[in-house]
């Protein structure tokens, strides 16, 4: 009997399955790794590839699925499904029409989070559009992962947040809670018209204990309530330096720092700092969607200053704008001025050579 | 604890701890003499040197075969007692050079040099000097070893700082314990003496691998005067052992001005030891000590062989015959393979590494990165395999985390591999890099960042932007007062 590795050697050399190659490399080389060696020195290279490094990222989003499962049923788990399946589609076309390799490991992680920041209620070709988009027009019409200029995620979530507005924002779900919750039903069912942040703001002031929304109780996105495990998957990837730490402390810093000024001079408007710390999908984004290497500053001071303005316009998203959520713009529109901020601090840092005392043409 | 012994920490920034498997025991085992060896006329430091016998001739181990005393270049020894059976071309990393085969007649005596003294301190400079050039360790250092004889740029009277590395960094390197055992650890501090005795100038700091540095404190210690040189103690990550660095980080600002710098000699631990049986035994440099590194070897040791032994002779022995290894002298992370096995051991050997190619798709884990980053015990595996895909850059930063200068590798990268060739690059420094290929080694996105880095620096240097750096002692002008014998 052939080894599937064999199998899979043998298909890629088939000239009928030409179109397919990438697919087939694709799960070649993640099944069972590279037959590739160094060319000269150094001759030994770590064994981090982008693909470890990604799965980490995968395995810190681990509890955030299991608690949307939980929470909102097997119907959680239906549309991270159809969010993989999809995103996956446009990125195998994409491969195989650019006659490229499948970065599968940026996919998963963009697919796996994109349903993760959606309402539990969202239709499922919903997701499948969203899914799409954000995978075409965040990510492969750049280049792939890696030359994105937007987080894939994001891209897709605003894109359907502007197309589907009221089923984006109105319709939310209570979490079922108790025994095995969600792990017994397909959906949750008690449909209610407002997350923490929207009663917030429709006066209600806090609906919810700092408890309750520390472990899930209350609603929101799917993958966004069950905020003790991503403050621990957080964490993990700072210490594991998938993702610098400098990023979330700064962004959630900040916006302690200014919904406590914010709170002390329109208490009706802008929400208490705690309360803001732990509503919305403020954690989930900082932890998980800020810190995108590649769509944040690579620069030191550049992250803190990245970290600075998008607690601002969180908060002043949430107190002032039409959407009561204001993480994913705030995240969007900083992506757009890394390349700027970048730009700024490298200037800064590197003196120009005149006014180092070096001569022309040394 | 070692009191009245001074100790100063002091490290680079950046860097890497390799602990990789395959390190070598302790042990020193004697390779036997070989049938055969090939001599190259270039070795370490300084330029090719000319042959002073011709085929046919008698040599005797430790015989001044080959030397040139207009140009910076140390003499060559024979290192078997034989005939001289035929001069050839070698095809060396550094172009072609020549060598001379001799057929061992199977003794195993040596020439000691005319003038050593057991009691060295009855010697005169001058005499000292002599031994040193005669023997050819002046040769054994990125710059040489100044004496009054035309071995370095500068002369001895001009050394104001002598820095002794010590700091185990590469990721195989000679194992200080063994280099230091027994009696060894006196001859080193009477070497370091001798070099006082020749450069009355120099500071000496001896730089040491702060997991080590209690026995080099007791050896300083036994010379009864904690004063005489400053015990510097480093952290072995790689590349902190680099001449250019260490000399910084050892002497801060003083080594940014480029004339100070000059007058700085870096020397190993097995240098100082080759001073040392030079002056007082009269050995040539006729046999170096090898550490055989790596998991391709049957085991791994300290080899004591001949110079000019051919690579065969050794991995014909000692060399797992199984599956395919490459052979990398001194530093895997900078040094090309040895692909000819026929290539001589130079006396510029330190360790030689056999490591798989492992084109099979499976492998040991040796990241230090992640997880495994928390158990430094942890040791890593070996082999050539990449380890993973090409894929673009996703800026982790880990090349900027471990770049010991402090440039950003993946910045520079970008701009070369667009050919954006201009000043921009120079303002980015990009002239700082020592090419430690560290930022190689840690990139998951297998972008050879270094190779890269590299390119930028010729092109720029092919389009004007800046002078080639003069690497050719002959080109470089002379300075000082020299001997011209």
């Amino acid at each position: 009997m052939l080894r599937l590795c064999e199998i899979l050697n043998n298909l890629q050399e088939k000239e009928s399955l030409k179109v397919m190659r990438p697919v087939l490399r694709a799960a070649d080389s993640y099944l069972y790794g590279s037959d590739e060696v160094t060319l000269g020195a150094p001759h030994i290279v770590d064994n981090l590839d982008s693909r470890r490094y990604m799965l980490m990222v995968v395995l810190a989003l681990m509890p955030s699925t299991i608690a949307a499962i939980y929470f909102y049923g097997w119907r959680a788990l239906a549309m991270i499904l159809v969010s993989l399946l999809f995103g996956g589609l446009t990125e195998v076309l994409f491969a195989i029409f650019r006659k490229k390799e499948i970065q599968a490991e940026g996919l998963l992680v963009t697919s796996l989070m994109f349903p993760l920041i959606l309402p539990p209620t969202l239709p499922l070709w919903i997701v499948a559009v969203g899914s799409t988009f954000g995978v075409f027009f965040g990510k492969e019409v750049f280049g792939g992962t890696g030359r994105n200029i937007f987080n894939a995620a994001i891209v897709g979530r605003v894109f359907i947040t502007v197309a589907f507005p009221s089923l984006m924002t109105t319709v939310w779900q209570e979490p079922l809670l108790g025994g095995l919750g969600g792990f017994l039903s397909y959906q949750a069912d008690v449909i209610t018209s407002a997350t923490p942040l929207i009663a917030y703001r429709m006066g209600e002031l806090m609906t919810y204990s700092y408890t309750e929304l520390l472990f899930g109780a209350a609603p929101g996105s799917m993958g966004e309530t069950f905020r003790f495990g991503i403050i621990m998957a957080g964490i993990f990837l700072m210490v594991t330096k998938v993702s610098n730490w400098r990023i979330p402390v700064a962004y959630l810093g900040s916006v302690a720092i200014f919904s406590s000024i914010g709170h002390l001079v329109m208490p009706e408007l802008v929400a208490p700092p705690l309360f803001q710390l732990l509503s919305g999908g403020l954690l989930f984004g900082a932890f998980f969607m800020a810190t995108d290497p590649v769509t944040s500053p690579f620069t030191g001071p550049g992250k803190w200053l990245f970290g600075l303005m998008l607690g601002l316009l969180t908060v002043l998203f949430r107190g002032f704008s039409g959407a009561v959520e204001g993480v994913v713009f705030s995240i969007l529109l900083m992506n757009a001025m890394t390349p700027l901020i970048d730009t700024v601090v490298l200037k800064v840092r590197y003196k120009p050579l005149e006014r180092r005392g070096v001569p022309d043409n040394v | 604890m070692g009191e009245g012994v001074k100790v100063i920490n002091k490290t680079i920034h950046g860097g890497y701890h390799f602990n990789l498997e395959g390190k070598p025991q302790d042990r020193l085992i004697e390779l036997g003499l070989p049938s055969e060896v090939v001599i190259p006329l270039k070795q370490g430091f300084g330029r090719e040197v000319k042959s002073l016998v011709k085929a046919g001739e008698e040599v005797k181990a430790g015989q001044i075969i080959g030397r040139d005393d207009l140009g910076i270049s140390s003499p060559v020894h024979a290192s078997v007692n034989g005939t001289v059976e035929s001069l050839v071309k070698l095809e060396s990393s550094q172009g072609s050079i020549n060598a001379v085969v001799i057929k061992a007649d199977g003794t195993i005596d040596w020439q000691p040099l005319a003038g050593h003294n057991r009691d060295w301190q009855q010697l005169s400079v001058d005499k000292i000097e002599s031994l040193l050039y005669s023997s050819g360790v002046t040769s054994l250092s990125g710059k040489g070893i100044p004496t009054r004889f035309k071995t370095s740029f500068i002369s001895n009277r001009e050394v104001e700082e002598l820095i002794v590395q010590g700091i185990e960094d590469d990721p195989y390197h000679l194992s200080l314990a063994a280099l230091l055992a027994g009696e060894r650890g006196d001859h080193f501090i009477e070497g370091i003496r001798i070099l006082q005795k020749i450069m009355p100038q120099a500071n000496i700091h001896l730089a040491v691998n702060s997991e080590r540095q209690q026995m080099v404190k007791e050896l300083v210690l036994r010379t009864g005067d904690p004063e005489w040189l400053a015990l510097c103690s480093l952290h072995p990550k790689y590349p902190q052992g680099n001449e250019q660095l260490l000399t910084r980080t050892i002497l801060g600002d003083r080594a940014k001005n480029s004339a100070d710098a000059k007058k700085v000699v870096v020397l190993s631990v097995a240098t100082i030891l080759k001073v040392h049986d030079a002056v007082v035994e009269g050995k040539p440099l006729i046999e170096c000590m090898v550490a055989l590194c790596g998991p391709g070897w049957k085991e791994n040791f300290h080899l004591k062989v001949r110079i000019g032994t051919p690579l065969k002779a050794i991995s014909s022995t000692y060399l797992q015959q199984a599956a395919n290894y490459r052979l990398i002298p001194n530093n895997i992370l900078t040094n090309r393979a040895i692909t000819d096995l026929s290539f001589p051991v130079d006396r510029s050997f330190t360790t030689l590494a056999a490591v798989s190619e492992n084109k099979a798709k499976k492998s040991r884990s040796y990241s230090r990165t992640f997880l495994a980053a928390f158990n430094p015990l942890t040791e890593q595996g070996c082999d050539a395999n990449n380890h993973g895909e090409l894929r673009p850059c996703i800026f982790c930063g880990n090349c900027e985390e471990v770049c010991p200068v402090g440039i950003i590798p993946h910045l520079l990268d970008k701009h070369v591999k667009r050919n954006l060739i201009s000043k921009e690059l120079i303002r980015y420094d990009i002239f700082e890099c020592i090419e430690c290929n560290l930022c190689s080694f840690v990139c998951p996105s297998k972008i050879p960042v270094a190779r890269h880095i590299k390119l930028g620096c010729q092109k720029l240097i092919d389009y004007g932007y800046k002078q080639q750096p003069a690497v050719d002692p002959e080109e470089e002008e002379l300075v000082g007062d020299y001997y011209v014998g």
